[in-house]
């Protein structure tokens, strides 16, 4: 599904932001609420305390009081007056504020603080108890008397407050988030722009220009680094193979232009001028030889190039597990005529089965490639030794001819494509220079390594070693990539 | 003419041969390696090398090096199945006089080895003119005061030879070391016959005589 990350960025700083703006809110209403509450409480108990500093003792000396209106503070909101009732404790009721409720009782006892509604205002009231009679003058003989005042005020503007502030912290919020998303727009598109850049500069790749130039914005970018680094070696194996497969292209052209020119030059001549049936029988023949030379060529390049993708992993197969030993002595019977008509033996040495997962057609294709190099490479009468056997934890394939060796300048060749020491020989011997690198290639392609020892007038020792699978392990084998 | 032609692949070197006999007359050695190539080369007096590159024994490359440093100029037509710049560009400055690349057609083969003989002996036309005596190598016909005149194909390359060497000197080995292959000396008396054919052929009809003897040296195509 598509997606960019710029939104998904945007919309979780959005969504980190309004539940900010939503915790700031709560926050804000809960304390403006409870400050507010405070204010209006200690404002209560001070227009309380007033209304108790207005009760006073009878001259009398009895300790009768009463109340003097003459001097009732201001209500806290004009548009809904105060209440408040005034109680002793020896004779009950000694005022009531003029709009006391007539149909709605208070209650004397209770909670020091509650909260009523009057129709439809809100109230807040305080209940305050033992509240003495300020008014006692020195030497009056009578015990004091202590009242009960009832204040209360109405809470409407303290909800109206509150209302407000929120409103107020809900369009800041909103403010803020726009500006917020308008920073992070910005923020992300500059964020964003070395992986522009790495964009760019991977589309300046090609195949005539491997190189992946990063500019320092780039590089510098901690996150960047993962990918920038792993395209760069992607960059490098791609490289690799490209030439491989190029410098492969341009042998093949070469090595096909020769055996094209014979063909074409054959058949010009033939056309030259009128020819006897002899002459045309001959040169057709010679032409279909040349075709099929051709032909056998493309086979092994078109061999060679699967065996070397196996190298580089592109192909993997599910491998069956075979023994080592029947593949050599199936190659060994296969090169038996060729051995006969050079005059030369074959010998085999076993050690034991030894299994390992790989194609059987591949393996024999390769120790048939080396007992037919050995075979026409080994004088009259000599004998080529095969011997099969393990060496530390690999299985080990040698063949030996007594030939005439390798010259050291040829010798880091031999495994080249189209690499022959003589040419001339070469072709009487059919050979393309493909089936060292053929074999080379499947080689490594199962992991292994092939090497070549020789000296010149001493003969020649190819050694192929395979990693052997333990029982254990016999899932499937990959190629080494 | 005679031609050296240097090729390791038997047919192809088979066929340039047969063409360059059939086509132009040419006498044609061949070696099959860059040693006895060289070998030739240095031995045989030929009008053109043809020279393939990867040899076995002796490199193409350095055939043509020690060619011209033993001070051969015989013209090297190049017969390669490289073509990349750089490595037309280190043969010609080998020494190399043309280049022909794999898989070539016979007949633009046949030809660059006409232009490389007519150069090699200093003339640029493919058509020679001594006097009224006109030659055209292209289609190998002859003509004597606007009149065709027939000759057997040895009779016309005696005459090629001499024509494309006017007013000097050619003596009766250097004809038979241009005009035959290898095993030249079998045929030591032939080229009297040959002249005295020509100069029925030629020199009958005309007033002027353009084939000379030169006693004890050989023969002459002037005025």
């Amino acid at each position: 599904m598509r997606h960019s990350i710029k939104e998904r960025l945007i919309s979780t700083v959005v969504m980190a932001q309004l539940i900010l703006a939503l915790g700031l809110l709560v926050t804000v209403v809960f304390y403006t609420s409870r400050s507010l509450r405070s204010t209006l409480d200690s404002n209560i108990q001070a227009r309380a305390m007033s209304v108790a500093a207005l009760v006073r003792y009878t001259e009398d000396a009895t300790g009768e009081v009463y109340f003097d209106d003459s001097l009732i503070p201001p209500s806290v909101d004009p548009a809904h007056p105060d209440l408040f009732a005034v109680y002793t404790e020896r004779s009950g009721l000694l005022t009531k504020s003029a709009n006391w409720p007539t149909t709605f009782d208070i209650p004397v006892s209770g909670e020091t603080h509650w909260n009523f509604y009057l129709n439809g205002v809100p109230y807040r009231g305080l209940r305050a108890f033992h509240v003495p009679v300020l008014d006692r003058e020195e030497g009056m003989k009578f015990r004091p008397q202590t009242l009960t005042v009832i204040y209360a005020a109405p809470e409407i503007h303290l909800k109206s407050q509150v209302r407000d502030s929120a409103v107020f912290i809900t369009l800041a919020s909103m403010l803020f988030l726009l500006l917020t998303v308008l920073l992070s727009l910005w923020g992300i598109r500059r964020g964003l722009s070395p992986l522009r850049d790495l964009a760019t500069q991977a589309a300046l790749v090609s195949a005539n220009q491997w190189r992946l130039d990063l500019p320092e914005s780039v590089q510098n970018v901690d996150e960047l680094r993962p990918v920038s680094q792993s395209m760069t070696q992607m960059l490098g194996r791609l490289q690799r193979s490209f030439e491989q497969q190029r410098e492969f292209l341009g042998n093949a052209a070469h090595e096909l232009k020769t055996p094209v020119a014979v063909l074409k030059s054959t058949l010009q001549s033939l056309l030259q001028r009128p020819r006897t049936s002899d002459e045309y029988r001959v040169g057709l023949e010679h032409s279909l030889e040349d075709t099929e030379r051709l032909e056998k060529l493309l086979q092994w390049m078109l061999r060679l190039a699967r065996a070397e993708q196996w190298a580089q992993g592109a192909l993997r197969r599910d491998l069956p597990l075979i023994e080592l030993t029947a593949t050599c002595e199936e190659a060994a019977e296969r090169m038996r005529n060729l051995a006969e008509s050079h005059h030369t033996n074959i010998q085999i040495a076993k050690n034991g089965p030894i299994p390992l997962r790989a194609d059987p057609e591949d393996l024999q294709l390769v120790w048939t490639n080396m007992i037919e190099n050995a075979v026409r490479h080994s004088p009259e009468g000599s004998t080529v030794e095969v011997s099969v056997g393990r060496a530390g934890a690999a299985a080990q394939v040698v063949v030996t001819d007594h030939g005439e060796g390798i010259s050291a300048s040829d010798l880091p060749h031999v495994f080249d494509r189209f690499y022959r020491g003589d040419r001339s020989r070469a072709r009487a011997t059919g050979g393309f220079g493909l089936g060292l690198a053929i074999s080379k290639a499947l080689i490594e392609a199962y992991g292994g390594t092939i090497r070549a020892q020789s000296a010149p007038g001493e003969g020649t020792r190819m050694t192929v070693e395979l990693p052997v699978l333990s029982e254990s392990q016999n899932v499937s084998r990959q190629p080494s990539s | 003419m005679r031609v050296l032609i240097i090729e390791d692949e038997p047919r192809l070197a088979e066929n340039m041969a047969r063409s360059l006999r059939e086509s132009a007359g040419y006498a044609v050695d061949s070696a099959p390696d860059g040693q006895e190539g060289l070998f030739l080369a240095q031995n045989n007096a030929y009008d053109l090398v043809l020279l393939d590159l990867m040899l076995p024994k002796l490199d193409g490359m350095q055939v043509l090096a020690k060619l011209r440093e033993a001070g051969h100029d015989t013209p090297v037509l190049v017969v390669t199945a490289r073509d990349e710049k750089e490595s037309v560009v280190a043969l010609l400055n080998a020494g190399a006089d043309d280049y022909i690349t794999k898989p070539f057609d016979l007949g633009e083969l046949l030809a660059r080895a006409k232009a490389l003989i007519r150069r090699g002996k200093g003339r640029g036309s493919p058509v020679l003119t001594i006097s009224d005596l006109e030659l055209n190598t292209v289609n190998q016909t002859v003509r004597r005061g606007g009149r065709n005149i027939a000759l057997t194909a040895m009779e016309y390359r005696v005459l090629e030879y001499l024509a494309h060497r006017p007013q000097a000197v050619i003596s009766k080995t250097e004809l038979l070391e241009h005009l035959y292959d290898y095993n030249w000396e079998k045929f030591s008396n032939v080229i009297e016959v040959y002249i005295s054919g020509l100069r029925r052929k030629l020199d009958d009809r005309s007033a002027k005589q353009l084939i000379h003897t030169i006693r004890g040296q050989g023969y002459i195509l002037q005025e």
